[in-house]
């Protein structure tokens, strides 16, 4: 077990060096240079030369890259050319945000699709099967910021019962925040209406992403299930008078979660790149809605920044992903 | 399965029963903006939002009477300037403080000015272009010596880059960060960078106190939130940017207000005279003349933008209409007689960007190249890079026609021409544009100090762009507020200064 953990982790490390090269690379053959984007047509020609000085665009690109990787291995992102701040505070401010949307639409989309999918294996050919099919299609291929909207449209504009975006409404943040997640502040704190108020400001964005990676879930499972439903020992089971509904949980799901499990892992790539455009329509102050508004102004360190920090938290979940799946079936540690 | 389906039904009919609290408290006013901001430090704050916090938390020498473009005193008593217009003398008031209750003296200013000069950020070109040296005669005595006599420096006194920061707290050497220090109506009580600042009133601020005891700024990412915010009722006034659509929507809706105002906010035609075939004013002018500016106005902005006959918008002393409104057979004669032709027609290509001013640039760069093509002679192609890549094209003199809008700096008409049409200048704007009559006229507009005499200068620049044609002035923005009825205070600045300090609730 250990050396397996070991490889996988010396594995991953030539991937986010591979990473970190196509996004230096990337960046700096995009047109735009980051201190006239930020300056504006106004600045002076002096101006601009001393601060691409400042952030030492004028050496050679070779030397740039060299001071790149050297920083990161520090831990040193480099400072924003927009804030001035350093990177990562900026990226510990917004990371609780994100991962607080993505742990709720991770439940909601595992919830429906654990559900809706073994549901819908267990009926095959059905009218439930079909559509589920027809859902998982249709969420497919649904816009995120589309189905943002129209929920922000039907739930908060027309009905008024959910607020339309942001983390929280005025005057209830948490007052100490440990985590940064506001739920869990909020409990530290024992402040119970900043919890609820935290808690519907998370429904919209959680569902909008929630639904919207279930499709693969549903999929998934209802395969995986069906797979699992015609193997021997749910025919046995069957015949030894079993009831319906724990052949399908007890026995069948739990199989099938293996491979299931595996692909959440995966998802979560999907997740946060589905989480820039959520955040984007939910004002949501996550590292996606960062990266949006950095890559406009084209401060390099701060996309740097993030991009890596998003690789990073893909690699760590998939690692664990693969640690958990390798205890869970000893097929795989071998 | 049946208990499942059950706890779905009750957590629905829950959630349904729950109302959000609308916000009805008269201690504060939320208000929502699409606009970003990156920093608070006078020194390097430059776009809009960054500015106008700056406008509301702290204050200059000068500054406008709300909803005119009169300079009066603020923390100077009064001034003197010389009679070669080479000094300024400024008189204190006595016993100001910054909100921390560190002393606003002279020294306070000489080390501001003095900083904003060495950082060299974003603004600084608007002192270290003109001031020479800054002198502190007494504690209460503060003087700024300029390079040249130039009769538009009060204003630029009274813009946020020359305002005086606590040399206790801000660095002489780098770019402050850290919470402000106010010597405006508000202080900054809360801030979380990216999603909302909270301001409280500043109890050491000399002039009245703010109106209302907490002003919530809520950023937003893009117009369609904003919107939806303002209909769910999470905030009380939207200021910067509605789509026009969504304006007009609301202009309807009896549950808000709506504000209009004019705004010194327009946009153009950049033509590099430096590419073919721009170089050829003859050019320049047929394809002004294709130019309907009313068609622009009502169809694309629904009439909330006001059609501009030249640089210096309307409401800028000394702006007066002097380019051609559309005239297709004139345009038609004047390309006929450089020889294009419908088999030969000119070949021009217009550059935008999408992402900057707005969803509403593509329909502008394709109505713009419809009324070109009208002509029959013209063959427009449109093309666009996004924000970024764009101002390297320009830079770089990659376009030779494309669409710019030009926000000022200081309320003087020389802002609105001396940068696009001094030969020195003209190259940032990307028009490389050069006239040497044009340079002498615009200088000598600096020297003067009388305003008459400067307005018969900048009367003559402006006929004298009209007839070398290299920009066309398009249209004039306007400013617009929606809020809830029960907002008070709204004030609709000439020189865009919003007023959180004004708001209140009925």
């Amino acid at each position: 077990m250990k050396t397996y953990i070991l490889t996988r982790v010396i594995l991953s490390i030539p991937m986010i060096f591979i990473l970190l090269t196509v996004v230096f690379v990337i960046l700096r053959i995009l047109p735009g240079n980051p201190v006239t984007a930020m300056l504006g047509p106004k600045a002076p020609p002096e101006v601009v030369k001393s601060m691409e000085a400042q952030l030492g665009l004028d050496k050679p690109i070779i030397v740039q890259f060299g001071d790149y990787i050297a920083n990161i291995l520090r831990g040193n992102f480099g400072n924003s050319t927009v804030t001035t701040l350093p990177v990562i505070q900026e990226l510990e401010d917004r990371f609780p945000a994100t991962l607080e949307l993505t742990i709720f639409s991770m439940v909601i989309a595992v919830l429906i699709g654990i559900f809706f999918g073994s549901f819908a294996a267990s009926h095959y050919g059905k009218t439930v099967d079909v559509m589920a099919r027809i859902y998982s299609i249709f969420v497919y291929s649904m816009p995120v910021f589309w189905f943002g909207i129209m929920l922000q449209l039907i739930f908060g504009v027309w009905f008024k019962i959910l607020p339309v975006s942001g983390r929280a409404s005025p005057f209830m943040t948490p007052d100490n925040l440990y985590t940064g997640l506001y739920t869990i502040d909020a409990i530290l704190n024992g402040q119970w209406n900043v919890l609820y108020d935290a808690l519907l400001h998370l429904v919209l964005p959680s569902v909008t992403l929630g639904v919207v990676i279930s499709s693969i879930f549903v999929r998934m499972v209802r395969s995986n299930v069906l797979l699992s439903l015609s193997s021997q020992y749910v025919i046995s089971a069957r015949s030894r008078g079993v009831k319906e509904s724990k052949i399908l949980y007890a026995h069948a799901l739990k199989n099938a979660m293996i491979p299931i499990l595996t692909i959440m892992g995966l998802q979560f790539a999907l997740l946060l790149g589905g989480a820039v455009l959520t955040e984007t329509t939910f004002s949501w102050p996550g590292i996606g809605s960062y990266l949006v508004e950095r890559i406009r102004y084209r401060d390099f360190p701060a996309i740097q920044g993030a991009v890596v920090f998003f690789a990073l938290f893909v690699v760590v979940v998939s690692i664990l992903i693969d640690i958990i799946n390798a205890w869970m079936d000893p097929r795989v540690r071998y | 399965m049946r208990s499942i389906s059950k706890v779905f039904v009750l957590m629905l009919l829950l959630l349904m029963g729950v109302m959000v609290f609308a916000a009805s408290s008269k201690d504060y006013v939320i208000v929502g903006t699409t606009d970003k901001f990156t920093s608070l430090d006078p020194a390097k704050a430059y776009e809009y939002l960054s500015v106008n916090l700056l406008q509301n938390i702290m204050t200059g020498l000068v500054t406008y009477v709300p909803g005119t473009t009169q300079i009066v005193p603020a923390l100077a008593e009064k001034w003197d300037i010389s009679q070669d217009g080479l000094t300024y003398t400024f008189y204190l008031k006595k016993g100001l403080k910054f909100s921390n209750g560190d002393p606003i003296n002279a020294q306070a200013f000489k080390f501001s000015f003095d900083r904003v000069i060495k950082l060299g950020q974003d603004p600084s070109f608007l002192l270290s272009d003109v001031v020479k040296e800054t002198k502190v005669i007494d504690d209460t005595t503060f003087e700024i010596d300029l390079k040249y006599p130039f009769a538009p420096f009060i204003n630029i006194l009274a813009f946020t880059v020359a305002y005086p920061v606590d040399p206790k707290v801000y660095p002489a050497d780098q770019v402050y960060n850290g919470m402000p220090v106010s010597s405006g109506p508000y202080v900054v009580k809360r801030w979380v960078r990216d999603v909302e600042m909270e301001l409280a009133p500043n109890p050491n601020y000399y002039g009245d106190p703010a109106k209302t005891p907490t002003i919530l700024i809520k950023l937003y990412q893009d117009a369609n939130s904003l919107y939806l915010a303002l209909l769910g009722g999470e905030i009380d006034l939207a200021y910067r940017t509605l789509l026009p659509q969504q304006f007009a929507q609301l202009e309807q809706n009896k549950k808000f207000v709506t504000y209009v105002g004019q705004s010194p906010f327009m946009r153009f035609v950049v033509f590099n005279v430096k590419q073919d075939p721009f170089g050829n004013a003859k050019i320049r002018e047929a394809l002004a003349y294709a130019v309907n500016r009313d068609e622009i106005a009502n169809k694309i902005f629904a009439g909330q933008v006001k059609p501009l006959y030249t640089m210096i918008p309307v409401g800028i002393w000394g702006s007066m209409n002097v380019m051609p409104s559309q005239d297709i057979a004139k345009s038609v004669s004047i390309l006929q007689s450089l020889g294009y032709s419908k088999d030969k027609p000119l070949n021009i290509t217009l550059w935008y960007t999408p992402s900057h001013y707005g969803s509403t640039e593509a329909d502008l760069a394709l109505t713009l190249k419809n009324q070109f093509e009208s002509t029959g002679l013209i063959k427009c192609n449109v093309n666009y890079a996004e924000w970024a890549t764009y101002i390297d094209y320009w830079n770089k003199g990659v376009m030779g026609m494309f669409l710019l809008g030009w926000y000022p700096d200081y309320f003087d008409p020389d802002d609105f021409v001396w940068p696009f049409l001094q030969s020195s200048a003209s190259p940032l704007m990307g028009s490389n544009y050069s006239n040497p009559t044009m340079d002498q006229l615009l200088t000598d507009a600096r020297l003067v100090s009388d305003e008459p005499g400067r307005t018969a200068l900048y009367e003559a620049v402006q006929k004298l762009m009209a007839k070398d044609f290299p920009y066309i002035p398009l249209f004039q923005g306007e400013q617009q507020i929606v809020a809830k009825p029960e907002v008070g205070g709204v004030v609709l600045d000439p020189v865009q200064i919003f007023r959180y300090y004004l708001l209140y609730k009925k």
